[in-house]
């Protein structure tokens, strides 16, 4: 290696160029293009049309309420769940934080799918039991409402996992002192807990917020059929009737999601300044509350929640798969295997989901390691403002909905490539690059918080003794980061798999993902279909998170999301 | 440690196939995934030569997302089997298909391909009324569907996800004593118009509503999976469609191509879609299981010349109606 950037910095030169470059191409060429359609729809007047029409403003209406019911159901499940099993000697830990994060890694049209048949006249779980409701009940889910209530249960785990991360550092003294001084529980929990732990329920309700004004899956499957659209909803059904103005007119249907999005977020920065969360003392209030006779209504209270959150659905969704038509009540008589048999075997987009979605998933979490290890190498040894605005620039992308970044890729790679001059557009590497720009920021969190445990002096000696940039990285850096790159993988692997707003508008012949098979079997009526490909997926989430958990044991701590 | 990250790594490389970019052929279509797999699969068993990669989405989205391609500069479909003529016709003007003239033509009615071989109708569609065998009232007419005892109990499929759906609209806005009328009657009387067919269905076979406006054979082949649900042809005639094949002119592999034409007009491509339940457009062909006689069935006519000229004009006045986007 030649040429070195300074003394005490021991980078090579091309290292840090390269990262702004990734960053360039993943996350400010797509925004300032998204940016500049927008500019010039405005510019043309053609915005007037946008604007003037009523479905925006009653898509944005709809986007908005819905997103801020389900913030605070997600907030009232997920706080009850991290409060109890963080403070509290509640039996069963670690079994129902798994449970309980699982909703997360589901497709979110799974989730509706699942709810759709477990509710309403045709829910074949129902009709089995003979409950179901008399004909011509409206299926309650098709409503403001059942969004909402969907959106609060997908994103409940988000709320828990930013909650938990502040309750474990709690300082356990001012919870002994008030305790010595004869405080009651509930008394210590009022003025001391709930106080610190405001942040992490500021941040949880943030992420739920915007995660909520960029689903797709859910609205889709709830919204579209009782004519309620939210903005992602509108953009998806504007590409169902293409126009030579449809690229104009969802740049500004993004930007108006974007913005929303960025409201929450300074709600969030607003309501945390000016506080000082500072706290000093031994961190760790683990079963700070012995529960007592309290248990025998919480245990089953939190295993009830999680029965109607996800066993329900599951049993709902097999038997939506099971049934032979529809309308048919299940019995041991009418079961019926058709539906796997036809997904499995029949059907050639099952296996081309499968295959899509499996290597767009490990191309994703591999090829963002790379990016990332030198990302993270670069940025936690340059400690300047350039590197922090690099830093910030790859956290954009993923604080935006996915809808909009999709959006912006096609705006970027609709035509073809100057100078190679091929066409991304319809192809599974624009799929790929829109993954690589949406992710970049999840793949980089777990590894750079490894890079600033490193003890520097190891890497300076071997750099005394000669060793190359590369040779230290592999041979030094590599082996003593391999636990956080490892869950990098897994987390991205678990979230790209599973991903369906971005493919939604993306996807085409033989690209199809997962999301995209499931959304596309129930479009045309086949929801027996859709269930069996559903269910098969939920297996192999449950699968993959269970060969997390049971590699945890030699992960550093904090890297599983749901283990304590 | 390290073994941790070697076996991702290998595991990862393991998955990483390069996905099927380089299919022979590409076929855009609307037909329900079962039925698309069905006719690729029947294909591909007369000439094993030839791969086919499909898509299924409903005909406006599958128009969109070509017209989405050629913007791009890179369509992707060599093939189109899509439920109306209207929509090929507004491609074969805008100078998008590829002529072809088949020699399987001469067992078709002159009515049902285009003069310069752009495009063939392949099966014979119609929409009629659906309803759940516990409903209170049998339907025997649209008209019937107005009535207080239908209030809130009627779903039909929105003409922006489903082709079959716009003609419908077309054809019984041009019947006298329907018109938009009608429509409008029947947004009054609580009638939804959301998604496409197969949302129909499942919304009637289910019980969520009681009666249907809905493509003949989803419920005929429902039914005879033992689904509650009834099929009529109302006295004032049917709407059809019939879902015609054409070739892109973008097209590279067109031999492939013509020979996928050749296959579907054929008789054993025919047979194929009498035994998926479908009413076959060629001549001599028997009706699938379920069917009245041919004869029986009123067909209304539609103008396709003057449905091509006031689609976009139809299709905002149904918005009104029923406020969808």
């Amino acid at each position: 290696m030649r040429g070195y950037v300074r003394p005490g910095n021991s980078q090579p030169v091309w290292l840090f160029p390269f990262i702004v470059m990734s960053v360039l191409i993943l996350s400010v060429l797509p925004l300032a293009r998204l940016a500049m359609v927008g500019i010039a729809a405005f510019a043309n007047g053609g915005v007037i049309d946008v604007l003037s029409a009523p479905s925006l403003w009653q898509a944005t209406y709809y986007t908005v309420v819905t997103s801020i019911l389900g913030t605070i159901i997600s907030l009232a499940i997920g706080c009850l769940f991290a409060f109890l099993l963080t403070l509290t000697d509640i039996r069963g830990k670690g079994p129902l934080s798994f449970f309980f994060v699982l909703p997360m890694m589901i497709p979110p049209q799974v989730t509706a799918l699942a709810w759709v048949q477990m509710s309403g006249p045709s829910s074949p779980l129902l009709k089995a039991l003979s409950l179901a409701p008399p004909l011509g009940s409206p299926q309650p889910l098709y409503s403001v409402g059942g969004i909402a209530l969907l959106f609060g249960v997908q994103h409940a785990p988000l709320v828990y996992l930013a909650l938990r991360a502040g309750l474990m550092t709690l300082p356990r003294d001012g919870v002994e002192a008030a305790r010595l001084s004869g405080a009651s529980s509930l008394r210590v929990f009022r003025d001391i807990i709930l106080p610190l732990s405001l942040p992490g329920i500021i941040a949880g309700a943030a992420i739920s917020f915007v995660s909520c004004t960029g689903n797709f899956g859910i609205p889709a499957i709830l919204g579209i059929p009782a004519s309620i659209f939210t903005l992602p909803t509108l953009i998806f059904t504007k590409f169902s009737a293409f126009t030579s103005r449809t690229f104009g007119d969802v740049a500004v249907l993004s930007a108006i999601i974007a913005m929303i999005s960025v409201a929450g977020l300074m709600i969030q920065d607003r309501a945390l300044r000016g506080r000082d969360y500072r706290v000093i003392g031994l961190s760790g209030a683990s079963a700070a509350f012995g529960l007592g006779a309290w248990r025998l209504v919480f245990t089953p209270l939190l295993w009830a929640i999680l029965f109607f959150m996800l066993a329900a659905p599951f049993f709902a969704l097999v038997a939506g798969a099971l049934v032979p038509a529809y309308g048919v009540p299940l019995t041991f008589k009418t079961m019926s295997l058709h539906a796997f048999q036809e997904i499995l075997f029949r059907q050639a987009v099952t296996r081309t989901a499968f295959i899509n979605s499996l290597s767009l998933a490990s191309a994703t979490a591999v090829g963002l390691l790379v990016v990332t290890v030198l990302a993270a190498y670069a940025l936690t040894r340059r400690r300047d403002a350039v590197s922090r605005i690099v830093a910030s620039l790859i956290e954009i992308p993923y604080s935006l909905p996915g809808i909009v970044m999709a959006v912006a890729f096609i705006l970027v790679f609709a035509a073809p490539i100057p100078v190679l001059n091929v066409s991304l557009y319809g192809t599974i590497w624009i799929i790929l690059i829109a993954y690589f720009s949406s992710f970049f920021a999840v793949s980089l969190k777990p590894v750079v918080s490894a890079f600033h445990q490193l003890d520097p002096a190891l890497e300076e000696a071997a750099r005394l003794s000669g060793a190359s940039f590369f040779r230290r990285l592999f041979d030094i850096i590599v082996p003593l980061i391999a636990p956080a790159a490892g869950a990098s993988v897994i987390l991205v692997f678990l979230i790209a798999c599973n991903e369906l707003t971005i493919s939604a508008l993306l996807w085409s012949a033989g690209t199809q993902t997962l999301g995209v098979a499931i959304y596309n079997l129930d479009d045309s009526g086949s929801s027996d279909l859709a269930s069996a490909l559903s269910a098969l997926v939920v297996l192999m989430v449950v699968i993959m998170m269970l060969l997390l958990e049971l590699l945890a044991k030699r992960l550093p701590k904090g890297v599983v999301p749901w283990r304590s | 440690m390290k073994t941790i990250v070697s076996a991702a790594a290998l595991l990862a490389a393991s998955l990483f196939a390069v996905p099927a970019l380089a299919a022979n052929l590409v076929l855009y279509t609307s037909q329900p995934n079962e039925d698309a797999q069905a006719t690729v699969d029947g294909f591909m068993a007369a000439n094993p030569d030839i791969k086919v990669d499909w898509v299924r989405d409903g005909t406006p989205k599958i128009i969109a997302k070509l017209q989405a391609e050629i913007q791009a500069g890179n369509p992707v479909a060599d093939i189109l089997l899509i439920a109306d003529v209207v929509t090929l016709e507004r491609l074969k003007e805008e100078g998008k298909l590829l002529a072809y003239k088949s020699t399987e033509a001469a067992q078709y009615d002159a009515s049902l391909y285009d003069a310069d071989g752009y495009y063939y109708s392949t099966k014979l569609i119609t929409t009629g009324i659906m309803y759940n065998t516990s409903a209170a009232m049998k339907p025997t007419s649209w008209k019937d569907l107005t009535k207080p005892e239908a209030k809130g109990l009627v779903t039909m499929p929105s003409p922006l996800a489903s082709g079959a759906a716009l003609i419908h609209a077309q054809t019984l806005a041009a019947v006298p004593g329907l018109g938009w009328d009608y429509y409008k009657a029947l947004a009054e009387n609580g009638a939804i118009a959301a998604g496409g067919n197969g949302a129909v269905l499942k919304s009637v076979a289910s019980g969520e509503k009681a009666y249907g406006v809905v493509v003949d054979y989803l419920p005929i082949r429902e039914k005879a999976k033992g689904a509650p649900v009834e099929f009529v042809f109302p006295s004032e005639g049917v709407s059809a469609v019939t879902e015609p094949v054409g070739i892109l002119a973008s097209s590279k592999n067109a031999e492939a191509a013509k020979k996928f034409v050749d296959y579907v007009l054929s008789e054993k491509g025919q047979e194929g879609f009498l035994k998926l339940g479908y009413i076959p457009a060629r001549n001599g062909m028997k009706l699938p299981e379920g069917f009245p006689a041919r004869d029986a069935i009123k067909v209304l006519p539609i103008k396709a010349a003057e449905a091509l000229k006031n689609t976009d004009q139809d299709l905002k006045t149904f918005s009104g109606i029923y406020g969808s986007n």
